[in-house]
């Protein structure tokens, strides 16, 4: 039994594992890109938390998510368990942040995946055409009130720029007041609020989409930790090639 | 002005008898993204016609870097001169994008995923052109110099990725859309991973880790032209 685990451990610890994983993933998701343009399932995937839309569809068209999401499981794995036998294998070795860099790397790597599997969960999207004093239902239980609606139209015609007022209230009660424009939407208890397009004839409306996205604030934490382990990494080979040289 | 784009390659046609050309053609290159730029208010890297252009004149000089200290210059240089040719020929296919931007793209987080993108698209470029010379030629010395401009582009590209992230949640409310320009953007991260991590192993050095650098730009040029003309997606140029 004990030589079974560690045979496994083995196999999941190694470096060949992961980039065979690597190799059938790719294969994954190039199928599944091939098959996305084609197939009318994957526009409700716009819309639809991942889980709830992989439920709902058939598994002729989510086979290959299915097993994108078992290879990724098994590439967590083999990430941790590789940075934690790298990390002790190298521990006394001189430049420690040598060894450190990779692994923040990997960890920002999983922070993404975690940020995924979040999103996949509990993910929220709804959009409508809102006129002035249109009272818009919020997923937690409060409404938000488009107060108004601008646009910036440049003598040729083109729109620069729209924006528009939202008041948050709740029982009768005002919560916040905000305003919103493209790239800079409306955030309230982790729900945004984006103003997508606005018309005017016949009267003022804007295209206002309700988004939230719980993976979102990890996802930014493991892209900052991928980058200060890959700027680092780099800066630190660049050194140790200059010294060489 | 656009007759600048064709003095460049011109330029560049003449950097294969003297190296002074290369730099002239780049100068032209440069003047004639300068113009765009403070004609339309913005980074002239909108459109099939501007990001090609953008994608020769940062081929150029990264390669104008990587062999500037390099004792046989010119055998390295002389590849990658045509590959930035072969690119401002293909922007003279497409006609410029010279529409003022929906709001939507008039941000920061674009303008720098875009960039970065490019620069990393014009390294990878640069990678595949020594991947080549490798096979040809065995030199190790240009195996390690197709290794260190992957690696360096692998770095612009999570960076992009990180910043096209950043930008479509303030754009569109999620960080990722399940569309295939998506898709193949992380088949692309994915398969540089892959020879990030497979160059480590012996058996991967040398000529399979050259091969994948050569294939890793095929990759890329099917994410950045093939997805938009022949896949439906709401993410194209």
């Amino acid at each position: 039994m004990i030589g079974m685990v560690k045979k496994i451990f083995g196999v999941l610890a190694s470096l060949r594992t992961g980039i065979w994983l690597l190799f059938s993933l790719i294969a994954m998701l190039l199928y599944g890109s091939l098959i996305m343009p084609v197939r009318e399932e994957f526009q409700a995937l716009h819309t639809t938390p991942l889980f709830e839309w992989l439920y709902d569809s058939p598994a002729a068209v989510t086979w290959w998510l299915f097993g994108a999401i078992v290879i990724l499981s098994l590439l967590t794995a083999n990430t941790v368990l590789c940075s934690i036998e790298s990390l002790l294998r190298k521990r006394s070795a001189r430049n420690l942040l040598l060894v450190i860099s990779p692994q923040v790397i990997h960890i920002g790597f999983l922070f993404v995946l975690l940020a995924h599997l979040l999103s996949s969960y509990d993910s929220f999207q709804g959009m409508g055409q809102a006129a002035k004093g249109t009272t818009l239902q919020l997923p937690n239980g409060s409404v938000a009130i488009i107060d108004d609606i601008r646009a910036d139209i440049d003598p040729a015609g083109f729109i620069n720029d729209w924006s528009a007022d939202v008041r948050y209230m709740s029982g009768g009660k005002e919560l916040a007041k905000d305003s919103m424009r493209p790239n800079s939407p409306s955030f309230y208890d982790g729900i945004g609020l984006y103003i997508k397009t606005v018309r005017f004839e016949p009267f003022p409306v804007a295209l206002i989409q309700i988004s939230r996205d719980p993976g979102a604030p990890w996802a930014l934490v493991g892209g900052v930790l991928f980058l200060i382990g890959m700027t680092t990494l780099l800066v630190l080979k660049i050194r140790m090639e200059e010294a060489v040289q | 002005m656009q007759a600048l784009t064709v003095i460049s390659g011109l330029l560049y046609m003449a950097g294969f008898y003297r190296t002074g050309f290369v730099y002239a053609g780049l100068l032209c290159q440069m003047i004639y993204m300068a113009y765009r730029g403070m004609a339309l208010g913005r980074l002239p890297i909108v459109g099939p016609h501007d990001t090609l252009f953008f994608m020769s004149a940062s081929t150029m000089v990264f390669a104008l870097a990587v062999t500037a200290r390099h004792k046989e210059r010119l055998r390295l240089l002389l590849p990658l001169v045509g590959l930035a040719l072969f690119f401002t020929a293909l922007s003279a296919l497409y006609k410029p994008h010279n529409t003022p931007l929906p709001p939507v793209l008039k941000t920061f987080w674009f303008e720098s995923h875009v960039a970065l993108s490019f620069f990393s698209y014009a390294l990878f470029g640069i990678a595949a052109v020594f991947g080549g010379l490798f096979l040809s030629v065995k030199d190790q010395y240009v195996e390690t110099l197709q290794y260190k401009a992957i690696l360096v582009g692998y770095c612009f590209f999570s960076t992009a990725m990180i910043f096209g992230g950043v930008w479509a949640y303030l754009a569109w409310g999620t960080y990722w859309l399940w569309t295939p320009k998506e898709l193949w953007t992380v088949i692309l991260w994915l398969f540089y991973s892959l020879y990030l991590h497979a160059r480590l192993r012996q058996w991967w050095a040398g000529r399979p880790s050259a091969i994948l650098g050569i294939v890793g730009f095929f990759i890329v040029m099917f994410t950045y032209l093939g997805v938009s003309l022949f896949m439906k997606s709401s993410h194209s140029f």
